[in-house]
């Protein structure tokens, strides 16, 4: 009989390895690289220490050597969080209705809709964006629909601007919004809605009082789901944006390809992390008391 | 009594759930009128169809046929939140992520009272309700019964025409429950509120209700105050589900009951086809023993407090129960064995004729 205590250690030691390989060593690993020379040919240069990549953020050194401030990062930070934070919006918009359509039909027709906003994830990513790069260009299906409907009279001229990535922004995290929405209606309790109208509530007021509120948790998942990674998107911007550096992931990678400077590329991945792990401590805070929740 | 309004007038309702083979009939035509400011109360069994009638009433849903008419004005089209009626729901349905106070003020909220107004009838609810010092609590913070009186209080507090109750004090416990029927009763003289009171606690109808609609699946089996209900049972499951009765297989002969082996049943039963097999329902504390009664024999003696239950065997015959009030320091009268005759008085026998 093993001891109380060996057994717990043995128990956990699955997690706290996973969780050490794969969490705590490549992060200390970026963590340490970006307080680290970049290396002429990339790679970094070990021992040789600098803060360099954290100043290079938000200034640049002219030709007298001289610290000039230079906001192109911080605008490529700002655009990518207008462009997630418009997805954010545009998912919730189209996502909450969404899951209140499903969750109010009955259990087959509930799990038929579930199975179909499931059926993109059967297909790569990158395939359905490249699908929509064919839709959005110029001479491509959208436009021969729009101009069909007369709302287009020239060319599109979609594909390769920043309301391209918008789109495929949308598309593609749309399901992670409709599905913790609708988690949160589906175990709601629709008695408490008849209690509503059965107070005097018409159907805004039963909405705004009892629905939304019920379904808070799941609206701030959706949008954590979506604005996190949407943030740190790579290839929809890649493609759809036409290669240029649209957002903070294309940024990274260039760091660490073209650029060959991999303690930039690391430095502005930890950015990237404070301002979604600040995101998170604020929901955190902000949920503690949450219905339902204890205390 | 004086002529009273008709608060809800239930016209030949039938409800229908589901299609085909799977047709649930939930109320089967059913026709009642509740006065106003009456405490009406629905009983029977569970599934016989008293949620499914409130929700009617309060607009959930739609009759298959029939029509509701409130104070004279149908109700077809009106929806819930148009309707001056407020339910205490079964399963309570208070807002979890609202206090208790913010549940009580609810309805006062959508009615958009002053704040002022809001605040002091929130107060003399929870003072009503005994829950003052909970206001601020959440429902997942309170027992059953504490539930329970928040969703009274949130039903109540809008001052509703007609208000539902769907086994609105069966989470309360005997003291409570006790003081709540008082309550409820008090409120219901003061407001001038119509109670619709569901429950399947027949004592609790028998105590609480001006009128009572004994129902048994979907249909109305008879209505009328409580001593009408006990004393005149108009069929077999009436006087099976209210109170306890002894029921006895007899056929009318010239001068009384043939009921077998036990002999003959003195009756006048001049208004009874003579030779129809018909049912005698005997309530237990009606009999009594006696020289020139039924011959049978002491099956098993309860002791109950204020009085003992005797279960007497008879010959051809269903068993039954004769309960005996006790006096003060006295012993079982008869044991277990003992032969005994049950005496049955001739204006005690409820004849049914099923
Ligand atoms: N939405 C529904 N769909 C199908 N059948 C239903 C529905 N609601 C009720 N029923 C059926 O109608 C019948 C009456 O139900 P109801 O809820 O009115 O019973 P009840 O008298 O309130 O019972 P209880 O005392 O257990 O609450 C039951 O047989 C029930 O199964
Ligand atoms: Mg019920």
């Amino acid at each position: 009989m093993l001891s109380a205590s060996v057994r717990r250690t043995g128990l956990l030691a699955p997690t706290v390895i996973t969780l050490f390989v794969f969490m705590v060593l490549p992060m200390g690993l970026m963590a340490w690289m970006s307080f680290l020379e970049p290396g002429t040919y990339g790679g970094v240069q070990w021992g040789h220490y600098s803060a360099k990549s954290y100043i290079q953020f938000l200034y640049e050194w002219d030709l007298d050597d001289q610290l000039v401030l230079n906001t192109d990062y911080v605008g490529i930070f700002l655009r990518s969080f207008l462009l997630a934070g418009g997805a954010t919006l545009a998912t919730l918009l189209i996502g909450f209705p969404t899951a209140l359509y499903i969750a109010l039909k009955d259990e087959k027709a509930r799990n038929r809709w579930i199975l179909l906003i499931s059926i993109p994830f059967w297909t790569n990513l990158l395939v359905r964006t490249f699908a929509w790069m064919l839709l959005l260009r110029n001479g491509g299906l959208a436009e021969q629909f729009l101009s069909s409907i007369g709302l287009v009279k020239e060319e599109l001229n979609i594909l390769y601007t920043p309301t391209a990535v918008a789109i495929g922004l949308v598309y593609s995290f749309l399901p992670f919004m409709i599905l913790p929405i609708y988690t949160s209606l589906e175990k709601m309790d629709w008695k408490l809605v008849e209690a509503a109208f059965d107070l005097g509530a018409n159907r805004w007021m039963a909405f705004r009082r009892v629905i939304l509120p019920l379904a808070m948790p799941g609206i701030v998942a959706g949008c954590m789901l979506v604005l996190i990674p949407a943030l740190g998107s790579y290839f929809i911007p890649e493609l759809l944006g036409g290669g240029k550096s649209l957002m903070i992931g294309n940024l990274i990678q260039n760091q660490f390809g073209a650029s060959r400077n991999w303690p930039f590329g690391a430095a502005l991945s930890f950015a990237l992390l404070t301002v979604v792990m600040v995101t998170m401590i604020a929901y955190n805070l902000r949920f503690k008391r949450a219905p339902g929740a204890d205390k | 009594m004086q002529q009273r309004q008709v608060a809800i007038h239930i016209d030949q309702v039938s409800m229908c759930f589901g299609q085909g083979a799977e047709q649930v009939t939930a109320l089967d035509s059913v026709s009642l009128d509740i006065l106003e400011n009456e405490f009406f109360t629905l009983l029977g069994p569970s599934g016989c169809g008293k949620t499914t009638l409130l929700r009617l009433i309060a607009g959930f849903e739609q009759p298959t046929s029939g029509h509701l008419q409130l104070y004279g004005q149908r109700l077809e089209g009106t929806l819930p939140f148009q309707r001056p009626i407020n339910t205490v729901f079964q399963s309570y349905a208070l807002f979890p992520h609202l206090t208790v106070a913010k549940n009580i003020a609810f309805g006062l909220e959508m009615q958009k009272k002053p704040q002022n107004e809001i605040d002091a009838t929130v107060e003399e609810m929870l003072a009503l309700v005994k829950l003052k010092g909970f206001a601020n609590r959440r429902p997942h913070q309170l027992s059953g019964g504490q539930q329970q009186r928040v969703a009274l209080a949130r039903a109540l507090a809008n001052r509703p025409k007609v208000l539902l109750l769907d086994e609105s004090l069966s989470a309360l416990d005997l003291k409570l429950r006790k003081e709540m029927q008082v309550e409820l009763k008090r409120l219901q003289r003061e407001t001038g509120i119509t109670f619709i009171f569901v429950t399947h606690d027949q004592e609790e109808a028998l105590t609480m209700s001006d009128r009572i609609a004994v129902m048994s699946g979907g249909v109305v089996q008879q209505v009328g105050a409580p001593a009408d209900i006990y004393d005149r049972p108009v069929n077999r499951f009436v006087a099976d589900f209210i109170g306890e009765t002894n029921f006895l297989n007899a056929v009318v002969v010239t001068d009384g009951f043939d009921l077998g082996k036990l002999g003959t049943l003195p009756y006048p039963v001049s208004k009874l086809g003579l030779g129809s097999k018909v049912t005698l329902a005997l309530r237990p504390e009606r009999l009594c023993f006696s020289e020139d009664g039924l011959p049978g024999v002491v099956e098993n003696v309860v002791y109950m407090g204020t009085d003992t239950i005797y279960h007497i065997s008879l010959q051809d015959q269903p068993g039954m129960h004769v309960r005996l009030q006790n006096d003060y320091g006295a012993q079982a009268a008869y044991q277990i064995g003992n032969s005994v005759k049950v005496g049955v008085l001739a204006d005690s026998i409820r004849v049914l004729e099923d």
